[in-house]
C-alpha cells in the first residue's frame, strides 16, 4: 500500500516536471531582445534611433535557442526590439532572402512610414510589385507595413538588397507585436507553419519605453 | 396548516415581486450587443425577451426550492421511520406543463420566423459577380472582408476594388460583407453591429447589417487561429456620415493607387498558390 502511495507521488510529481517544462521551454520562450542605438542625428525633435536587422533563407546556429531550427527563415540578430519613448526608428534591413511573392498584394504598398517611403538600394520607392516581395516588416497597430524585395534568383551567390525607412513609435510606452505577411516558411502547408508561428524568426515585438 | 399556507402566501409573493423587479431591470438595462445596427438590436431584442420570460420562471423554480426546503422541512426522527407518501397535485401539474408548453411552443414559432425572414440570400456564396454601386441606402453596399494571418483587410468592390486596413462604413447604409480568408479559417467578429462569420479559404460567407449609430468600434477575430490570434483585433473600425465616408473612400483610393494595378481583380474569394507558397 506504502509502495503504491510513492508510486502515485512519484508520477504526479515527474508529470508536474514535464508539464512545466514543456510550459517554460516550449509555451513562453524568450528570445533575446536588443535596444535601438541611439544616434545624435533628430527628426522634427524627436531623437533618431538605428536598427540593423537582417533576414536569412535559414538561420543556421545563430537562430534562437542556439540553432534549435537551423532551416528556417529568420530575422536576425532578433525579431525582440526595444526602442524609446516618441523615437523615431531608422531601420536597415539587410535582405538576404530569396522571392517569393505576396499572398495578398495588398502589403505591396509602404504605409507608416515617414513619407510612405522606403529606400531599397538607395532609390526612394513607394511601392513594391508584390511579386519581388521576400517578406514584410509589419506593425499592424501602428499602421507600419513596409514590404522587402527579395534577392533574384539569377543574383550572384550572397546577393543582398539593402531597404531602409524610418517610422515613428508612440510618446506613450506600449508593446507592439510585428510579424512578416509574406507566408515564407519553407516545407510548410502554404507557408503558415513553423517559423510564421513561432516567436523569434517570422514574428517578434517591439517595445517603446 | 394555517402556517403552512401562511407560508406558501409569503412565498408566492416574495416571487412575484422578484419577477416583476427582475423583468422591469431587465427591461432598462443595456442587452449586449447594443444598438448599433438593425442587426445588433433585432439580436438584443431577442436575448431581452428570451430573459423576460426566462426571468419569472426561473425564479419561480428558486421559490418552489426555497419553499420546499424551508416548510417542507421536518425535524430530524427520533427513529427510524418511513417517510409520507408522496401526493401529486393535478392542478399544479397540468398548470406547469401547459404553461411551459405553451411558452415554448410560442418561442419556437418567433424563432422560426425570425430566421425565415432575417437575411434573404445571405450565406454561404460561390457567387462572384459583384453588386453594381448602391443608389439608395436600401441597397446593400458591398464590402469585403479578408482575413489572413493576422490582421483584416477589407475590399470595397463599388470603389474600383481598393483595400484597406481600416474598416469605415457609412451610417444607415446596408452592408452587405462578403468574409473569406487567405490562409487558416477566422471569424470577423463586428460586435457592435451583432455581425460575426467565419472566415474560411475558399469561401465567400456573406452576412449583412445597417450600422444605425456614428461612432468607432472594435472588431477581432473569434476562431483560434494562431501564434497572434489574441492580437488581431483592432479598435479603429469606424460608422461615419455619407459625406465622411465618401471623403474616406477618396482619401483610400489616392494612397492605393500605386499598388491598384497590382491587386487581384475583385473576387469573393482567392485561390491560394500552393507552388509557390511553401515552396
Amino acid at each position: 500500500m506504502r509502495l503504491r502511495i510513492w508510486l502515485l507521488v512519484g508520477g504526479v510529481v515527474v508529470c508536474g516536471v514535464l508539464v512545466g517544462f514543456f510550459v517554460t521551454r516550449f509555451l513562453n520562450p524568450t528570445p533575446p531582445q536588443i535596444d535601438a542605438i541611439t544616434t545624435s542625428s533628430t527628426l522634427e525633435g524627436r531623437p533618431v534611433v538605428d536598427f540593423n536587422l537582417t533576414t536569412v533563407a535559414a538561420v543556421g546556429t545563430a537562430g534562437q535557442g542556439g540553432g534549435e531550427h537551423p532551416n528556417w527563415v529568420g530575422y536576425l540578430p532578433t525579431t525582440y526590439l526595444k526602442v524609446p519613448a516618441g523615437a523615431v526608428v531608422h531601420m536597415t534591413i539587410d535582405q538576404e532572402d530569396g522571392q517569393t511573392g505576396l499572398r495578398n498584394e495588398f502589403f505591396g504598398l509602404v504605409r507608416g512610414t515617414v513619407n510612405d517611403e522606403m529606400t531599397v538600394d538607395g532609390k526612394v520607392m513607394g511601392a513594391l510589385n508584390p511579386a519581388l516581395a521576400a517578406h514584410t516588416f509589419t506593425i499592424p497597430d501602428l499602421g507600419v507595413s513596409v514590404p522587402l524585395e527579395g534577392v533574384a534568383a539569377n543574383a550572384a551567390a550572397n546577393a543582398m538588397i539593402v531597404v531602409q525607412f524610418e517610422f515613428v513609435v508612440p510618446d506613450k510606452p506600449g508593446l507592439f507585436r510585428w510579424q512578416c505577411f509574406v507566408p515564407c516558411a519553407a516545407g510548410t502547408l502554404y507557408g503558415n507553419g513553423g517559423p510564421m508561428q513561432t516567436l523569434g524568426y517570422m514574428a517578434g515585438e517591439l517595445q517603446v519605453g | 396548516m394555517r402556517n403552512r399556507a401562511t407560508a406558501t402566501r409569503i412565498v408566492i409573493i416574495v416571487w412575484l415581486v422578484a419577477a416583476i423587479a427582475g423583468d422591469v431591470a431587465l427591461a432598462l438595462a443595456p442587452i449586449p450587443p447594443g444598438q448599433a445596427s438593425d442587426l445588433a438590436s433585432n439580436e438584443s431584442f431577442t436575448i431581452q425577451l428570451l430573459a423576460e420570460i426566462g426571468w419569472p420562471i426561473f425564479s419561480a423554480v428558486l421559490a418552489a426550492l426555497f419553499f420546499t426546503l424551508v416548510v417542507n422541512r421536518l425535524a430530524p426522527p427520533t427513529a427510524e421511520v418511513s417517510g409520507d407518501a408522496l401526493r401529486g397535485n393535478t392542478r399544479v401539474q397540468t398548470t406547469w406543463i401547459a404553461a411551459t408548453l405553451v411558452i415554448v411552443l410560442s418561442l419556437a414559432v418567433y424563432g422560426t420566423v425570425a430566421l425565415a425572414i432575417d437575411q434573404p440570400g445571405d450565406g454561404i456564396s460561390n457567387d462572384s459577380a459583384s453588386l453594381p454601386m448602391p443608389t439608395s441606402t436600401s441597397q446593400p453596399l458591398e464590402v469585403q472582408v479578408i482575413a489572413q494571418q493576422w490582421w483584416f483587410t477589407y475590399r470595397y468592390p463599388t470603389y474600383g476594388g481598393i483595400e484597406t486596413a481600416q474598416l469605415v462604413l457609412p451610417v444607415n447604409q446596408k452592408i452587405q460583407f462578403h468574409v473569406t480568408s487567405l490562409d487558416v479559417v477566422h471569424s470577423f467578429w463586428f460586435y457592435a453591429l451583432g455581425v460575426k462569420a467565419d472566415a474560411v479559404p475558399l469561401n465567400d460567407n456573406v452576412i449583412s447589417a445597417t450600422p444605425t449609430r456614428i461612432g468607432t468600434y472594435r472588431i477581432q477575430c473569434a476562431e483560434l487561429c494562431g501564434l497572434w490570434h489574441g492580437n488581431m483585433a483592432d479598435n479603429t473600425a469606424m460608422v461615419v456620415s455619407p459625406s465622411q465616408f465618401a471623403a474616406w473612400i477618396q482619401q483610400e483610393t489616392t494612397i492605393d493607387a500605386p499598388i491598384m494595378k497590382y491587386l487581384l481583380p475583385y473576387s469573393h474569394t482567392y485561390e491560394p498558390s500552393p507552388a509557390i507558397y511553401g515552396s
